[in-house]
């Protein structure tokens, strides 16, 4: 049985430029996490409670 | 271009999703109604009953609470978010009274900020409540936010967000987007910009509740819109920007092989209860509406069971529309190529959109799913 393939995955493999935006992404969070109590080893969102009400659809929201 | 708008995904391609099945047990949050009212009547609003003030007693509150203080003993920090109608309007010590039952707790409120003056902003520090703001940015893309006269909002709006501006009070903000629209992120991005808040959420408008508009927006004009605020967000990152940034961190998580892990193993039961007690389950905008076939939705009252019950029989025995909604998910899993980004369409979506729960694809979650990955992606790919 083939492996099941992923639309979406393969798109983002072939989007020239996307590893560079995610590069500068991650840059982003890590300053943001090097500013505030997170761990700036972690690139990562703030944490969803600071911004809770602004948050509350996104039912698939980072586990902490 | 690989889009669910114009392509395919297919049962093979999704059924490798594993997040989200069932209700947890015990919520990460809970939302709370002290009154229906809203002092604001804007055009795209979805409650049925804001120009009426029904308040939320004491013992509702604390009755909710009881529970809420023992689930906030077991997690690291637990959210109680006060949303209305207009949460305000309760007054600072109508407020003040339904939080002191809870311990433990961050409130939260959304608010339109009409209200806020310096009084309120001591209220804000006095208790460590977070601040949503609610504005749809310059003075004519926020002229839906109207009064019941008809007036225009955003003076009042902006003095009360000043007013948290001098107080040196953070605020998150939400924007609501009609017609998005190449043109449109650029000029509200920057608008954000200036406003000073430290995160922005966009919601697309949605056809939901009583607001009956169409939101069938065209495909291109709404991935030209993402795009654009994709490429607004890199040019100056200081916003936390919702959107963009959980498009961002599930493409990352795609290439590293790890966008499985993203999703929450289960749903979380997100209860709101109402003014009167009664709690809805997952979808806010549901609470306050009655259907000749689901009833009010709601799976309990507090004032006559204590919410952990109501939560844990919802997520040990669903049934009714949570039921037909869980099936729905199901669905979506088996026939969604963007399911591991989305978690399956929000039940208020399926419900006002299709009639019931059990349906897939909706206007949201093309508008603010599908198209929002598109959109970042396309900018991605033409920078």
């Amino acid at each position: 049985m083939p492996e099941p393939t992923d639309p979406i995955a393969e798109r983002m493999r072939g989007t020239t430029g996307l590893g560079r935006l995610l590069a500068e992404a991650d840059s982003v969070w890590r300053s943001r996490a090097e500013a505030g109590d997170a761990d700036p080893e972690v690139a990562a969102w703030r944490p969803f409670e600071d911004a809770f009400p602004t948050f509350y659809q996104f039912t698939n929201r980072p586990p902490r | 271009m690989s889009s669910r708008d114009g392509s395919a995904g297919g049962a093979a391609a999704t059924a490798r999703w594993t997040g989200m099945r069932g209700l947890a047990q015990v919520p990460s949050y809970v939302i709370l109604q002290p009154t229906t009212l809203c002092n604001l009547d804007c055009a795209y609003c979805y409650l049925p009953f804001r120009a009426a003030d029904r308040r939320m007693p004491v013992e509702v509150a604390a009755a909710v609470a009881a529970t809420v203080n023992k689930w906030a003993e077991r997690a690291p920090r637990y959210s109680v978010v006060w949303h209305g109608g207009e949460p305000l309007t309760a007054g600072r010590a109508g407020l003040a009274a339904l939080m002191a039952p809870f311990r433990g707790v961050e409130h939260h409120v959304q608010t339109n900020a009409t209200l806020i003056d310096d009084d309120w902003c001591d209220f804000f520090t006095a208790h460590g409540v977070r601040v949503g703001v609610s504005i749809d940015g310059p003075s004519d893309l926020t002229g839906q936010r109207v009064d019941r006269g008809g007036r225009p909002a955003y003076d009042r709006i902006m003095r009360g967000i000043a007013a948290l501006r001098r107080r040196a009070i953070p605020f998150a903000a939400l924007c609501v987007v009609t017609e998005p629209r190449p043109g449109l992120a650029v000029r509200l991005y920057d608008f954000f910009l200036e406003l000073g808040c430290y995160a922005l959420g966009i919601n697309v408008e949605e056809h939901e509740g009583v607001n009956t508009r169409s939101t069938a927006y065209p495909e291109q004009s709404v991935r030209a819109f993402w795009a654009e605020l994709a490429g607004a967000w890199r040019a100056a990152p200081r916003i936390e920007l919702r959107e963009i940034e959980w498009a961002l961190r599930y493409a990352g998580a795609t290439l590293a092989g790890a966008a499985d892990e993203l999703l929450p193993r289960q749903h979380d039961p997100v209860p709101t209860i109402g003014y009167d007690g009664r709690v809805v389950l997952l979808s806010p905008e549901l609470a306050g509406f009655t259907d000749p076939g689901y009833g009010d939705f709601a799976s309990g009252n507090v004032r006559e069971t204590p919410l952990y019950e109501i939560v844990a029989a919802a997520a040990a025995h669903p049934g009714g529309w949570v039921a037909e909604y869980l099936a729905g998910v199901e669905a979506c899993r088996t026939s969604c190529p963007y399911f591991g980004f989305c978690g399956g369409a929000h039940a208020a979506n399926r419900y006002f959109e299709h009639g019931r729960f059990d349906g897939t694809e909706t206007d949201h979650c093309r508008n603010s799913k599908i198209r929002l990955l598109e959109g970042v992606l396309d900018h991605a790919g033409a920078n």
